[in-house]
């Protein structure tokens, strides 16, 4: 178990690993975007009500639910920089921010799209959308921290706190936003059920686009790992023997 | 731990707080600039917005809010950086006393300093801007209780930047989203008591927040200052 651990703190490891299982995880991702994309897109039954327009249910739910993982994983991340000054997991936190950001714009993006046919607005100041729109600008502060603090073990620590303090703080913000005000539908329990109004035909292609969301997650995290491991580790001579193999 | 001359922590508290109060009543420019910022800022609304009564009555609790925020993060600035300067705050780390009652030594003076002043005269403003006169114990107790809550959170940020040459904007990044919980807190309890809700309730929640950032705060700005000067 130790030493597994310990293992996983080299950046050279992660890098060996994580390339075996990179096209598996590719190709993965490919096949549940093009079989979710299809159904839910094309096959899946119009919304008696919505139309067309409640197809962006396949992409903006999945895409919503990943964005809220990040502060979650940054905070779990933050934590072992300090306590054990794992430099994979500084790389993690490092790369989650800026990526954190993107998928939160693209979960309020997605929304504003729905919103606008379904609720007559692009924006209302909604809980679920105030809070969403708060943890990006959250992000965005761990990514400029990080560009603002020129040294980087001083970065590393720093953002590894400001993510566990921005984790617990997302949380809190959720909460007194919701309280305040809210017109989102409440979150829904996911449930698998056979019945007319849910059945396999809305959920199935629903479970293909959040897996398919969830591995482009893991690969965009990789390869931004993969990256980010080059670039510090570019001195050493694993990396030289790979550039000069190339 | 073994210290040459043992202090009590108690002391070290007080004196630090001593201290730091001293500074801030020979530097009355520091007292003075966050105040004036309060008052010139909320005295921009009525001209930006409307002169009219009814108008500055609705968005007055807001106002007064925001106007608070925003005085008591751009003093936050002096609180850590001029020890940082002068190398009184490697001083303050290298004590054997925990840093964490440091901190609160110095978000305590921090807000008697430039909060309270604030707090203090917000019925006037209140009265300025037409907010109903029911509201004004409302604002009065919930600046009291929010206030430090929010000089507590701020100072986290600005231990994580005290090395930064410029760091007016990031400071802002940083810290604005955080006071989010608070901001929604304080003005809901004056728009809710005017409806008949119960002043108690929001005051009980404020006292909440203000306890767990009591207790955590200082934590994490103490780790932050430990990162930020090595």
């Amino acid at each position: 178990m130790w030493l597994w651990f310990s293992k996983l703190g080299s950046p050279k490891w992660f890098y060996e690993l994580s390339g075996r299982w990179l096209p598996w995880l590719v190709a993965a991702m490919f096949a549940f975007l093009f079989v979710g994309v299809v159904w839910a897109l094309l096959f899946v039954p119009q919304d008696y009500q919505q139309g067309l327009t409640n197809r962006i249910f396949y992409v903006h739910v999945p895409v919503a639910s990943i964005s809220l993982a990040f502060f979650p994983l940054m905070a779990i991340a933050g934590t072992i920089t300090l306590v054990w000054k794992m430099k994979l997991a500084d790389i993690v936190v490092k790369t989650a921010a800026p990526l954190g950001a993107w998928f939160t714009a693209f979960a309020l993006a997605s929304g504003s799209i729905w919103g606008i046919d379904t609720w007559g607005t692009w924006w209302i100041w909604d809980g679920r959308l105030t809070s969403l729109l708060f943890q990006f600008f959250l992000l965005i502060g761990v990514v400029s921290l990080r560009s603002a603090l020129e040294d980087s073990d001083a970065a590393a620590k720093a953002c590894a706190l400001l993510s566990i303090v921005g984790c617990i703080n997302v949380v809190v913000i959720k909460y007194s936003v919701d309280w305040w005000n809210t017109l989102h539908q409440p979150g829904t329990d996911f449930v698998l059920s056979s019945n007319k109004a849910n059945g396999p035909d809305i959920w199935v292609p629903l479970v293909l686009m959040i897996g398919a969301v969830y591995l482009f997650f893991a690969v965009s995290m990789i390869m931004s790992t993969r990256n980010e491991i080059l670039e510090r580790e570019r001195r050493s001579q694993w990396v030289e023997e790979l550039v000069d193999n190339l | 731990m073994t210290v040459g001359n043992s202090t009590p922590t108690s002391a070290a508290f007080l004196s630090t707080l001593k201290r730091d109060l001293l500074i801030a009543y020979r530097r009355k420019n520091d007292v003075v600039n966050p105040f004036m910022f309060f008052f010139i800022v909320v005295s921009l609304f009525p001209i930006a917005i409307s002169p009219d009564a009814d108008k500055l009555g609705e968005i007055a609790a807001g106002v007064l809010w925001i106007a608070a925020l925003l005085a008591g993060m751009l003093s936050m600035d002096s609180l850590f950086r001029a020890d940082y300067e002068d190398g009184s705050l490697e001083q303050l780390l290298l004590s054997p006393h925990p840093l964490y009652f440091m901190v609160l030594a110095k978000n305590i003076s921090h807000w008697l300093v430039s909060g309270l002043p604030v707090v203090l005269v917000s019925p006037v403003l209140a009265y300025m801007l037409n907010l109903p006169a029911e509201s004004y114990m409302t604002l009065f107790l919930t600046l009291l209780l929010g206030t430090p809550v929010l000089s507590l959170l701020g100072s986290i940020g600005v231990a994580l930047t005290v090395g930064l040459g410029s760091r007016g904007l990031i400071l802002a990044v940083i810290t604005l989203p955080m006071n989010v919980p608070v901001l929604i807190t304080g003005t809901l309890a004056v728009q809710q008591t005017l409806n008949g809700a119960t002043l108690a309730f929001y005051l009980a929640i404020l006292g909440a927040m203000l306890l767990a950032s009591i207790a955590l705060a200082p934590l994490a700005s103490a780790a932050a200052l430990r990162i930020s000067v090595n």
